[in-house]
């Protein structure tokens, strides 16, 4: 719906030799009661000519990016004369001294473009509806045969509630990509921004440009875990909705995903409500998950090459085949159970055979190593990583369409997380390339920038991975949604690469940092006191940052998700294991499950379960009771394919 | 419109100038010495107007002029003058802000035509523009000329002031005043009104000798005169009038911070003095400055001054440049 143009002008544009009016900034005054602010959008005019009508008048549009009152006033001291030091006199005088609101505003977008000219003195009005479709480039993608145009939030100023649109070519691919959040924490800003648009992305992602998925890392409490239960939405929020042209309701598809905790059968996660954890399914990975990325686990403090070509050999020679230990012993190595058992044999075959500290030019040393991390990992992230048994992954390969892929390791350790966000990320890249995946672009949500991708510190596997996606990922459809406190100590590789910015409400003390030495002090007064729901947007085609407000997401929000579905408390070993089967088939009976795990080994149960949850049988109690009558095998591992190393990553960005 | 008549008399003959004489010192007083008699007390006294409770009218209309002029030509050596002149009523409310209520303005040439050339004549009296002549004998000298033509120009502003003010009294609230820069006893209408006040901060005219006109001038801070009555002089009306002072003149001049109020000759004015007094008293906040006769002038006439100067045409203003001949490059 374009509004009506209000054509009485608001204020003027004035320039003398000290502030001149340039092709890039202009100052214009206005009454002392207006409706413009910081962040207008206004319509500059030139005087006489009717733009558009043959005239040929130039029209520029700019944002306002600071504004100035000051009265005739000479010096301060007069007032003090005036009021005879009193400062209860100074409201007494008569009159108001005459005073003046000026303000200086950024060029967004002249008419005609060329020749690039300074601003004239022109009338200046507050923008319509569609004026800040010309301001912001928008009129490029919004409409057309195939309109690419993505609701962002509404432009609101002077009265005015204008639809922003960002252009999916630049905010998905292929032109640019990746979107990038700052904002100081607690304001339920990010992941609501965040929350929103991928629900816009849903709805307006253009058909032309395929399927789309989202993969989002919930890394911290219940944020992420209720985006399929309908939050409160008020009036506002509704009409917000309706002018932006989004339906208001959660995601219809979403999956989630958590580890186990310890035990092996309780989830990890804060969605473990009766009524929810039904729809979580366990991430369980095995030796061979890990071991395709156990750079993740070495880098951090003593990679060297000798543990890295000894990691090699076990992913080459060992990982799924008949393999040789050299003292006589076979072994097939499968799980992490497997390895502990090859790696015992090598140490104690070179104790008794007494030879030298060498197995396959392999020093015991760098063996140990190897077995420590390893073994490490399977300590510290038990629940996520199995010891021996089956492992549950993410649907490779069949990504369904507008579906959100929640990846729940709030509560994992950070090693296991950084394996989590490294395997995850990785396989999506794998598939991408291979055009495989089941969507043609994903969104990957990663909050916390500041700890995967910080500007200094070591080079971590997880950082490279992000600055090849940041750099190269809008090639393959992977884009990186990413969301900071403080964008200043993320890599500059990774927040420079990304084509679309938000910033929430700004800590002083950030925006004190080079990066925002580009805003003006009254942006960054606006950044520093921006109220929920209101945020700064740079898009590539926006030549100046706009100010928009978006409204509350329509999914319950993790604090609110919490309270109305309080975690379940963990259960007892047999109690989950009911649970776990009960929901696979709901025939199943809790006394027979009781019956026949009683007495049984956990780890066995765990195998069986694990057995019955990848296998869905029809009589799944039958199955884990057969699965339970001896030791569980583990499947098959098919043939692997080698995931292709990063590209080594340059400091040349280009 | 300027442009048009201005380059008609320059495409017949007129020697093109620019030039901006000094400014004229405003509107002065009679610079005679006419006389008063008192109304108020047997002998000048002064009287504090502290205790006085303010008028406070619920609007005030402010009435100042302007005048521009430019030497745009000679015809032989008589001057031709470009002069613009203007006027304005700002008018305060209850939100203490200034409005323009009503302004006028005109332009003119001023020059002796007679003695111009008969092209250069007939396009000044084709040109669409008023033409004002100065007196015959002023038009040979041209520093003479150009002084004549500055009488002139101030007798239309006058002119257009008392225009403009009789027109505002006319449409003048029952709680509304019209305060005036400088003197009211001009008009009829403005002399004889109940609510106009007029303020003159010039002091050419001398009303006392001696004793009484040292106690005049040498008032202090925050008093006012006995109210005396200027000797009627030409066509001047009966006016009632005293001395105020805003600001303590020691250690400055004896005219600082002093000015002159004239309002009608009624024993009403008498009962009120001190009360419009301490109302005049109350507009010396927020100063006028930084216009140099800020101690004597209010700030809603400095703030008509300002309006009227800022949409007074650009070209009458004195050229920021140098006046060295131009040079060939």
């Amino acid at each position: 719906m374009i509004q009506q143009r209000e054509p009485t002008p608001i204020g003027r544009v004035v320039a003398t030799e000290l502030k001149p009016a340039t092709p890039h900034q202009f100052h214009f005054w206005t009454a002392n009661e207006t409706t413009i602010g910081i962040g207008a959008i206004v319509r500059v005019e030139e005087p006489g000519e009717r733009p558009g009508k043959g005239g040929g008048g130039r029209v520029v549009y700019g944002v306002v990016t600071d504004g100035f009152a000051y009265s005739d006033l000479a010096t301060p001291l007069h007032d003090v004369v005036g009021a005879e030091g009193d400062p209860a006199k100074a409201t007494e005088s008569p009159t108001v001294r005459q005073e003046i609101r000026l303000w200086t505003a950024a060029v967004l977008r002249q008419h005609p473009e060329e020749p690039l000219q300074p601003v004239p003195l022109g009338a200046v009005y507050v923008a319509s509806d569609a004026d800040v479709a010309q301001a912001l480039r928008m009129d490029a993608y919004v409409a057309g045969a195939q309109p690419t145009g993505i609701p962002v939030g509404l432009y609101t100023a002077a009265g005015l509630e204008a639809p922003v649109y960002l252009d999916a070519d630049f905010l998905l691919g292929p032109e640019a990509a990746h979107l990038n959040i700052s904002g100081v924490s607690g304001l339920a800003t990010k992941t609501s921004a965040v929350e929103f648009l991928l629900a816009s992305i849903f709805q307006h992602f253009p058909a032309h440009k395929g399927r789309i998925a989202a993969l989002c890392f919930n890394v911290k409490g219940p944020d992420l875990c209720f985006l399929d239960r309908p939050g409160p939405l008020d009036e506002a929020d509704r009409r917000r909705y309706e002018r932006l042209g989004i339906t208001p309701q959660p995601f219809e598809r979403v999956r989630y995903y958590a580890p186990f905790k310890a035990d092996g059968v309780n989830l990890n996660t804060l969605r473990t409500h009766p009524d929810l954890v039904g729809d979580v399914e366990p991430l369980v990975w095995g030796l061979a998950e890990v071991l395709d990325f156990a750079e993740v686990l070495l880098n951090r403090d003593d990679i060297d090459a000798k543990a890295d070509a000894f990691i090699d050999f076990l992913s080459d020679r060992v990982l799924n085949k008949e393999f040789d230990d050299g003292f006589g012993g076979s072994h097939r190595v499968q799980s992490f159970a497997d390895l502990d058992g090859l790696f015992r044999a090598i140490f104690d075959g070179l104790e008794l055979s007494g030879r030298s500290d060498m197995w396959r030019t392999h020093h015991i040393a760098t063996i140990r190593k190897v077995r420590n991390r390893l073994s490490n990992i399977s300590t510290r992230c038990k629940g996520l990583v199995t010891d021996d048994g089956p492992s549950n992954d993410l649907p490779w390969g069949r990504f369904e369409d507008r579906t959100v892929y929640v990846v729940d390791v709030a509560n994992v350790d950070p090693l296991g997380q950084d394996l989590v966000f490294a395997r995850a990320v990785s396989k999506l890249r794998e598939h991408l390339e291979r055009r495989d995946l089941g969507v043609e672009a994903v969104v990957v949500f990663v909050d916390e920038l500041n700890k995967y991708a910080p500007g200094d510190g070591p080079e971590t596997y997880v950082r490279k991975m992000l600055l090849d996606i940041s750099e190269r990922g809008r090639y393959l459809g992977l884009v990186l949604f990413a969301a900071e406190q403080f964008r200043s100590q993320v890599h500059r590789r990774v927040v420079g690469n990304a084509g679309t910015t938000l910033f929430g409400r700004m800590d002083a003390d950030e925006l004190a940092t080079p990066g925002y030495h580009v805003l003006s002090p009254a942006i960054k007064i606006k950044l520093a006191t921006l109220p929920i729901g209101e945020l700064m947007l740079r898009h590539p085609h926006f030549t100046q940052p706009i100010f928009v407000r978006f409204p509350r997401p329509a999914v319950l929000r993790g604090r609110d998700g919490v309270e109305r579905f309080p975690p379940g408390a963990d259960l007892p070993f047999e109690e989950a294991v009911v649970r776990q089967l009960v929901r696979l088939d709901r025939r199943i009976r809790p006394n027979q499950v009781k019956d026949l795990i009683a007495e049984r080994r956990p780890d066995d149960v765990r195998r069986a379960l694990a057995a019955v949850r990848r296998t869905r049988p029809d009589d799944a109690l039958a199955y884990f009771r057969r699965m339970l009558g001896a030791r569980v095998a583990p499947a098959a591992a098919p043939a692997r394919e080698a995931v292709p190393p990063l590209n080594p990553i340059s400091e040349e960005p280009y | 419109m300027a442009g048009s008549w201005v380059d008609a008399i320059l495409a017949a003959g007129a020697v093109p100038a620019s030039y901006v004489p000094d400014a004229s010192a405003g509107r002065t007083d009679v610079e005679e010495f006419t006389g008063a008699d008192l109304v108020e007390d047997a002998e000048l006294r002064t009287r504090s107007v502290a205790d006085a409770r303010p008028l406070s009218p619920g609007a005030v209309g402010f009435l100042d002029g302007i005048e521009q002029w430019r030497v745009v030509g000679y015809g032989g050596v008589t001057p031709i003058v470009r002069g613009y002149v203007a006027a304005a009523v700002r008018r305060r409310g209850p939100d203490r802000r200034l409005r323009t209520g009503s302004e006028q303005s005109r332009e003119l040439a001023i020059t002796r035509l007679e003695s111009l050339a008969a092209p250069v004549r007939r396009a000044l009296e084709t040109g669409g523009v008023d033409v004002v002549e100065f007196a015959a004998e002023d038009a040979g000298q041209p520093a003479r000329a150009i002084q004549a033509a500055r009488r002139e120009l101030e007798r239309t502003r006058l002119a257009l002031e008392r225009e403009l003010a009789e027109r505002c009294l006319a449409g003048l609230g029952p709680d509304e005043w019209l305060v005036v820069d400088g003197v009211l006893s001009d008009s009829v209408a403005l002399s004889a009104h109940p609510r106009a006040v007029g303020v003159i901060k010039s002091h050419g005219a001398q009303y006392f000798e001696g004793a009484e006109l040292e106690r005049a001038l040498t008032l202090p801070a925050g008093h006012r005169t006995s109210v005396f009555e200027p000797r009627s002089r030409g066509a001047r009306r009966a006016i009632y009038s005293w001395y105020l002072r805003f600001w303590p003149w020691e250690g400055n001049d004896l005219l600082y911070g002093l000015v002159r109020v004239e309002a009608r000759a009624h024993p009403d004015t008498l009962a009120r003095a001190s009360a419009l007094s301490a109302w005049l008293e109350r507009e010396r906040s927020p100063l006028s400055t930084p216009d140099a006769r800020w101690d004597r002038l209010l700030y809603p006439i400095h703030d008509v001054e300002t309006y009227l100067r800022s949409r007074a045409p650009r070209d009458l203003l004195s050229p920021p440049g140098s006046r060295l001949p131009r040079t060939g490059s």
